[in-house]
């Protein structure tokens, strides 16, 4: 759009500040809040500015935690969190290519009805199978477990959705022209169709990685033992207190804690992201 | 170096027959092209002497070895495809290597062969390169580089010209003709283009509907098509193909029996009468077409209606609704018999 028309310019300026704004005041009152004393919110009026406990409250909270909550210190949920976040990522990025490949590019009975089946499944979200899910992690032992975090959610029909689209733009010559060159099928796939799939993958890798992060009901049910706790169903636990009011100046040092890494990867993958897009070409 | 032999080679999708039994013996170092038109089996030929489409029944022999149940790599082939199927991902280099690399050929073969390649075709400065940096040209180059690269006992061409532009088609083909009879790899090669499948070949397979319908070098096709269909499709414009009934009053009887139907070059018809015995038709002009040296004159025989087409040296003034006088030298005619599509004055088809 080159024009030049000033109060159109104003007035989508406008917009987007407004937008920017709504979206960031409540962040801000979380950071805020983070860097106040326990006290400061007793008093009815939520400061607007930044205290001076910012360092306080967040090195109690990383090291030590509050206890009376049953949280376990936050660095601990954190790294559970970090754990489960990558795991299920890249757990469901190799399932998912791999069965994505499978229905592609190889023909054999019932490869209509495998792909339906998997993207029938797209329909049940975790929470509608939570019963019968946690029934069986829970026969096989692997309650207050990573794996029992991990597993139940590291297929995913989505993503194998997403990679089949993107094979099927892949040309046939290009797999011909490796078997010519003596590539058979995981060579083809490893010389030829994972660096093809680079970029695919690295945007894949940043909604699995959020949508692991922010697991929250999963967790829950399946960690009872504290050294388990992930950070997103962790600052629950912070808010209830039973008896007395929340702390919600170490509530909110949690929360921009959790929020950290999630806007790290989306950061960093970004570019990566951005570069696999203006490099490859099919 | 090898010859290639295919034997009652067969090809069915399904129910559905593609290649109806095709023989065909390729000569150490021989360039042989596979012509016909969409859909006529050609490509799905190729693609089973590839070892890419699997063989319904039949025999493929490269340099003596029945390589039907070998994997592609096996089979000691390279082939071109049309799309040139570069890995978009890899160097220039990398894309000559990759062959070689799979196959544990050693570091230094490697850049020997890459290098000399390289230099055949003029690549050299390019080798760092992405395929989507280079032209359509440039890809081209490099596909058959990956080819030659792997020295193999045949090339495979899949239509490997098609995504080029006109001007860089005719400077390619006149490259691999070059190409090919400077290392005399035996070759096939796959087109719809009958000009292409003219000036490349050492010897033309003419195919239709699966089945082939002249072997023979291209000056032969030419010259004597054995049937009513490589006679209409080799040449441009194609032969007139006029039923006797069409000339009323000319004297067959010097053809051979049974032939109702006779093809005639457009540049065999003349508007002058030639010297010697000669065959008369008269005609309308409909439609003069000019085409530089020469010019296209569609005219209408008189009594059938039958369009036939001269082609005519220069630019001749015939106004359009003339009426005209054509002549033929009875040596020009080519006798058809339209039940059996063949020639009937071929010994062996009549």
């Amino acid at each position: 759009m080159i024009e030049n028309r000033p109060f159109l310019a104003f007035l989508t300026h406008l917009v987007l500040i407004v937008g920017v704004v709504i979206v960031v005041f409540p962040v801000y009152l979380a950071f805020v809040a983070s860097t106040h004393g326990s006290g400061d919110f007793m008093r009815g009026l939520v400061p607007l500015l930044p205290g001076p406990h910012l360092i306080e409250n967040y090195s109690f909270m990383l090291n030590e935690g509050i206890s009376s909550a049953g949280a376990p210190p936050l660095w601990i949920m954190l790294l559970n969190s970090l754990v489960m976040a990558i795991s299920i990522a890249v757990g469901k990025i190799i399932i998912s290519i791999l069965s994505a490949y499978a229905i592609v590019f190889f023909r054999f009975p019932f490869r209509m009805v495998a792909f339906w089946i998997i993207f029938i499944t797209l329909m049940l979200p975790v929470e509608v199978r939570i019963i019968p899910t946690f029934k069986v992690v829970a026969d096989l032992g692997m309650l207050n477990s990573y794996p029992g975090l991990i597993i139940p959610l590291i297929a995913s029909a989505t993503a194998t959705f997403l990679f089949r689209q993107f094979f099927l733009t892949v040309p046939d010559e290009l797999m011909e022209a490796a078997r010519v060159d003596g590539a058979g099928a995981m060579k083809f796939f490893r010389d030829i169709l994972l660096p093809l799939s680079r970029t695919n993958i690295a945007a894949l890798f940043v909604i699995l990685f959020i949508y692991g992060w922010v697991q929250y009901l999963w967790p829950l049910l399946v960690t009872t033992d504290s050294r388990y706790y992930t950070i997103v169903m962790g600052i629950k636990r912070l808010a209830a207190t039973a008896d007395s009011e929340p702390q919600w100046n170490f509530v909110m040092a949690a929360v921009m804690l959790a929020m950290l890494p999630p806007v790290l990867v989306v950061i960093f993958m970004q570019r990566l992201f951005v570069k696999g897009l203006v490099e490859t070409e099919k | 170096m090898a010859t290639i032999n295919i034997v009652d080679l067969q090809k069915n999708y399904g129910p559905v027959p593609a290649v109806k039994g095709i023989n065909l013996s390729v000569e150490d170092g021989e360039l042989i092209v596979l012509v016909g038109p969409s859909g006529c089996g050609k490509s799905t030929l190729l693609r089973m002497v590839a070892g890419l489409e699997s063989v319904t029944s039949g025999r493929i022999e490269i340099a003596g070895r029945d390589v039907v149940k070998a994997e592609p790599a096996e089979r000691d082939i390279a082939m071109v495809f049309q799309n040139y199927a570069l890995y978009p991902h890899m160097t220039v280099r990398g894309n000559l290597e990759y062959g070689l690399k799979n196959r544990g050929t050693p570091r230094a073969e490697i850049d020997r062969r890459v290098q000399e390649a390289a230099d055949i075709l003029e690549i050299g400065p390019l080798l760092d390169r992405k395929p989507r940096q280079l032209s359509g040209g440039q890809r081209q180059r490099v596909a058959m580089g990956r080819a030659i690269v792997r020295e193999p006992a045949a090339f495979l061409f899949d239509e490997p010209l098609s995504n080029l532009d006109a001007k860089l088609r005719v400077q390619m083909r006149v490259e691999i003709r070059k190409l090919q009879r400077r290392l005399k790899t035996t070759s096939l090669y796959v087109t719809h283009d009958q000009l292409e499948a003219m000036t490349l070949a050492d010897r033309l397979v003419v195919m239709n509907g699966g089945l082939v319908e002249q072997i023979g070098t291209p000056t032969d096709v030419y010259d004597r098509p054995a049937t009513l269909f490589v006679a209409g499709f080799i040449g441009s414009p194609p032969m007139n193909l006029v039923p006797l009934s069409a000339f009323s009053g000319a004297d067959f009887s010097a053809l051979p029996p049974n032939t109702d139907i006779v093809g005639i070059r457009p540049d065999a018809l003349l508007l002058e009468r030639p010297e010697g015995p000669s065959v008369t038709v008269e005609a309308i002009a409909e439609l003069l077409e000019p085409i530089g040296g020469e010019s296209h004159l569609h005219v209408k025989l008189t009594g059938s209606n039958q369009s036939v087409v001269l082609s005519i040296q220069g630019r001749p003034h015939v106004d359009e609704g003339a009426a005209l006088t054509i002549f033929a030298r009875p040596a020009d005619l080519h006798p058809f018999n339209s039940a059996t599509g063949r020639r009937t004055d071929d010994p062996a088809t009549a």
